[in-house]
């Protein structure tokens, strides 16, 4: 197969990877079940995108302030869910992201079904002028490769700072909260403020991802954003294990090669019917792995195996 | 804090009756929540007649009941699965969608569609049970933690949705019944199958009420939703009750498919997943593992939902449940009948 | 009594789960600097108590004093900020982070604990992380741990994790210490240990404690003062010679169906 539709695979892969470390800030290193995800993701792209097309900002701009935008709304589902039990948060967050798809949907601001298009000229443009500076290296015809570039050195940076954070007292703090919050709070530390700061994490990250996703895929569409999203992005995280930030970018590709792999195996079924297959496979990694590797399939054995 | 919330729990049947505040209107807090919440579906109602007209006003208001009663059965089930066995079920959405798949494949052989409608609610049954044996109860048994019920949840939806999207497509499918007749009742009108539909649901939400009333099996459920521990000193057999209680929440999720698939006329294999969220709007309205309480939950969401009709575009029907979930989640965790803790 | 020997003060404290009143009109005072003890028979609401006490219940009635500061109905972690830090009835220790993390984790103003902090007090996280070290260490040792520091705190065994939680409770520099059930679990010799290192803490610096126990010989000899709960209320208070004579005592304890 031709390298690039491996590296469409890697552009997959890394955007899922970015869009799962912040799952993984919430799960593996909060103890938050958050099932939003999806729904920050498309607050931030379609922020982006519209901040580009309607008010003629630059991308540039326009990134940092939808982050913020992502940042806000997490804040805004945390504080009041987060003061709930565990269940009423999954909840609440897979119903916000739900709402988020279905405004983006219908809304006349977003464009409805219609979607946004048109505000990746920038990027089209620092794509072409890379594409330039690699064609003597004899790389010019891989038009996905400044993308995906991009996407993995992205992800490298967000990686080494959340190991830099959670080698911090701030990461010490979370860890122990997904142990123990009441333990936690008995020694004087307002678990509820770190909970909402270790949201608000996962829906800048989730905006991150959401910006590498429109530009990929060059329109903003809503059913790109529906929950099942979330749920590809948890069985990422599962296969890579839990508590571990190197585990996401192992369970993102392991996950994208499986899901691509497919489709050499030759096998007799219509196109839809290997779609369907993929997604059963996925529920069936979800299902055993909790089963079986409380840990994740990859993770490592100790962390998750010692709790309660 | 555990000790508390049980004690809490074990206690409230006491709560009910002792300690009455010293207001004035201090007996009206004795009447049960179910009082409030119909005079005020009444005064709604009555707001209503007053501001959109009888014609408009009773017309949604019939339309809202034949929504009440999928919401109400598939939110019976969904809350029941927590209230005995502490899960919350993303698959149950899923289990509509298979158990009106099923319908649709048993009337393909020739089977009629009514007693195909029932065959399937006794497949759906079978499999919430089978399910639960190589599943559920494992992971009871190893004490997994929340996060992987609530994957493995996840995980068993996607299976069950995109299994019957294997089998017989992604596309929307017709559900292949007569939809042109329709009855007329004073000034209003609703489709003949739209009627069966509301007459099916009322009926079976009465008949699943007096059940969980009434039957043995029903208290013992209850007792098991109630508090666990208690139930078992009290000499339930548990495993019973539990088996019961996903024969009964598969059943009628399989019912609440096949209404609502009834009443739209056409499906695709996502459907359940997507009715999901006001299955658990309703639930959580209810008081999240009160059987009582999601029966009277979905009444108000079909409701609700059609009334709004009356000021909205109706595509944003669908919102209106999402906006009671976290208004419910914002304002009172608990619910309208809910006695458990919600916070922390 | 005057603020200054009182450091805890609880008023016709009240709390009640549907009609049983868990917690029904409790007062006492705890002496500063005393080792006071918290006795009862099962279910007389000590531990709904020192819930209400350091905030992870709220009560329904009823003041809480803490060094004159009104705490009642303060959060959690408010309350271990002013000073008073509690253990629980069943140990807590972070299982999947080591002995040492565990200990990190409790002082309390830690600049490196906000994101501000990470970036603005560099220099500062640094040098509070190196002291935390420092005192980790060095009372590790006092209960036998330093050699478990990196070893994760769920390979403990039980008693070690009463100590762990103890050091822990004591790296946050509290003013007083609540401590529920500290014996519970543990062998005698740690637990002779454990309460030994609690009188001597309150000889060098002051500190005070309240504890739950249930064995009657370590509250004779080591407590110097004696709270006696039964259903919900305080039956009697006063050295332990007072206590142990008291026909409300053995009233409660004898009398009447514990629990």
């Amino acid at each position: 197969m031709s390298v690039d539709f491996w590296l469409g695979v890697g552009v997959i892969a890394g955007i899922y990877g970015i869009f799962v470390l912040g799952l993984q800030i919430n799960v593996g290193f909060t103890g938050l079940i958050n099932l939003g995800q999806a729904g920050f993701m498309s607050i931030g792209a379609y922020a982006m995108g519209m901040l580009v097309t309607d008010a003629g900002w630059s991308i540039w701009t326009a990134m940092p302030v939808a982050i913020v935008i992502a940042i806000a709304a997490g804040l805004l589902v945390g504080l009041p869910s987060l003061r709930l039990r565990a269940d009423y948060f999954a909840i609440a967050t897979i119903a916000f992201a739900e709402i988020v798809r279905y405004t983006f949907q219908n809304a006349d601001f977003a464009g409805g079904n219609q979607g946004i298009i048109g505000y990746d000229q920038e990027w089209r443009d620092i794509s072409d002028w890379l594409l330039d500076r690699l064609t003597p290296l004899g790389l010019g015809d891989l038009t996905q490769l400044p993308l995906f570039l991009a996407i993995w050195i992205t992800f490298t940076l967000c990686l080494i700072l959340l190991k830099l954070l959670q080698a911090s007292p701030w990461g010490r703090v979370l860890k122990a909260i997904r142990e123990d919050e009441d333990a936690v709070a008995a020694l004087g530390k307002n678990v509820f403020a770190y909970k909402l700061q270790s949201l608000a994490f996962a829906a800048a990250l989730a905006a991150i991802a959401g910006f590498f996703l429109s530009f990929n895929v060059t329109y903003l569409y809503p059913s790109e954003f529906d929950p099942t999203f979330t749920f590809l992005g948890y069985a990422a995280l599962v296969l890579g294990g839990y508590a571990s930030y190197g585990g996401v970018a192992l369970g993102t590709v392991l996950l994208w090669s499986v899901m691509e792999g497919l489709r050499f195996l030759q096998l007799p079924l219509g196109t839809g019917q290997i779609g369907a297959l993929r997604f059963v496979i996925i529920g069936l990694i979800l299902i055993l792995a909790s089963m079986l590797r409380p840990q994740g399939l990859l993770g490592r054995k100790a962390e998750m195996q010692l709790r309660g | 804090m555990q000790p508390n919330d049980e004690m809490s729990r074990s206690e409230s049947e006491a709560r009910r009756g002792g300690d009455a505040p010293p207001f004035l209107w201090a007996g009206w807090r004795r009447l049960p929540p179910v009082v409030y919440l119909a005079l005020g579906l009444l005064l709604i109602l009555l707001l209503l007649f007053a501001v959109a007209g009888p014609v408009e006003a009773g017309q949604s208001t019939l339309n809202g009941l034949v929504g009440a009663g999928y919401f109400a059965l598939g939110a019976v089930g969904l809350t029941l699965v927590y209230g005995v066995l502490r899960l919350v079920n993303f698959a149950h959405g899923d289990m509509l969608t298979f158990g009106t798949y099923v319908t649709l494949a048993i009337t393909s052989l020739g089977v009629p569609f009514w007693p195909a409608a029932v065959l399937a609610m006794i497949v759906t049954a079978l499999l919430a049970v089978l399910i639960d044996r190589v599943m559920w109860e494992p992971m009871r048994r190893a004490r997994t933690s929340t996060l992987q019920f609530f994957l493995a949840a996840i995980g068993l939806a996607m299976v069950l949705r995109y299994s019957v999207q294997f089998f017989a497509g992604s596309q929307v499918r017709a559900v292949g019944l007569d939809t042109t007749s329709s009855v007329d009742i004073g000034p209003w009108h609703l489709g003949s199958l739209q009627f069966v539909v509301m007459l099916v649901g009322l009926a079976t939400i009465l008949l699943t009420g007096a059940g969980l009333r009434y039957t043995r099996l029903g208290k013992e459920m209850r007792a098991v939703a109630d508090n666990i521990a208690l139930a078992e000193v009290a000499g339930i057999d548990t495993r019973r009750t539990i088996r019961i209680t996903w024969i009964v929440a598969g059943g009628l999720a399989a019912l609440a498919g096949i209404l609502y698939a009834t009443a739209i006329g056409s499906i695709n294999p996502n459907f359940g997943f997507t009715i999901l969220l006001s299955l658990f709007a309703a639930a959580v309205l209810g008081g999240i593992g009160n059987a009582y309480g999601a029966l009277a939950g979905g009444i108000v969401i079909g409701l609700a939902q059609e009334w709004s009709t009356l000021f909205f575009n109706p595509r944003w029907k669908p919102a209106i449940g999402f906006a009671i979930l976290i208004l419910t989640l914002i304002l009172m965790p608990r619910g309208i009948f809910g006695r458990r803790k919600a916070r922390i | 009594m005057s603020l200054a020997e009182d450091i805890l003060a609880i008023e016709g404290l009240e709390k009640s789960y549907g009609g049983l009143h868990a917690v029904a009109g409790a007062s006492f005072t705890v002496g500063r600097g005393s080792i006071t003890a918290l006795i009862g028979p099962n279910g007389a609401g000590k531990t709904t108590l020192f819930d209400l006490i350091t905030g992870f219940t709220r009560p329904d009635g009823g003041r809480v004093r803490f060094e004159g500061k009104a705490i009642a109905g303060l959060p959690p972690h408010r309350v271990a900020r002013l000073g008073l830090v509690r253990t629980f009835q069943l140990t807590r220790v972070f299982a999947a982070m080591t002995v040492m993390e565990n200990m990190m984790l409790a002082p309390r103003d830690q600049p490196g604990e906000s994101l501000l902090g990470l970036i603005a007090a560099r220099g500062r996280h640094r040098q509070s992380e190196a002291s935390s070290r420092d005192r980790a260490v060095a009372l590790l040792r006092q209960f036998n741990l330093e050699n478990k520091a990196g070893d994760y705190a769920g390979t403990l065994s039980g008693g070690q994790r009463k100590l762990l939680e103890l050091a822990r409770a004591l790296m946050a520099e509290p003013r007083m210490v609540l401590l529920d059930e500290p014996m519970a679990g543990v062998n005698r010799v740690l637990g002779r240990r454990l309460l030994d290192y609690v009188a001597e803490l309150r000889q060098s610096s002051g500190m005070t404690f309240l504890f739950v126990e249930h064995d009657m010989d370590v509250v004779m000899t080591r407590a110097d003062h004696v709270v006696v709960m039964a259903e919900g209320a305080v039956i009697s208070e006063g050295p332990p010679d007072y206590v142990r004579t008291d026909p409300r005592v053995i009233d409660a304890y004898l009398g009447r169906p514990a629990g």
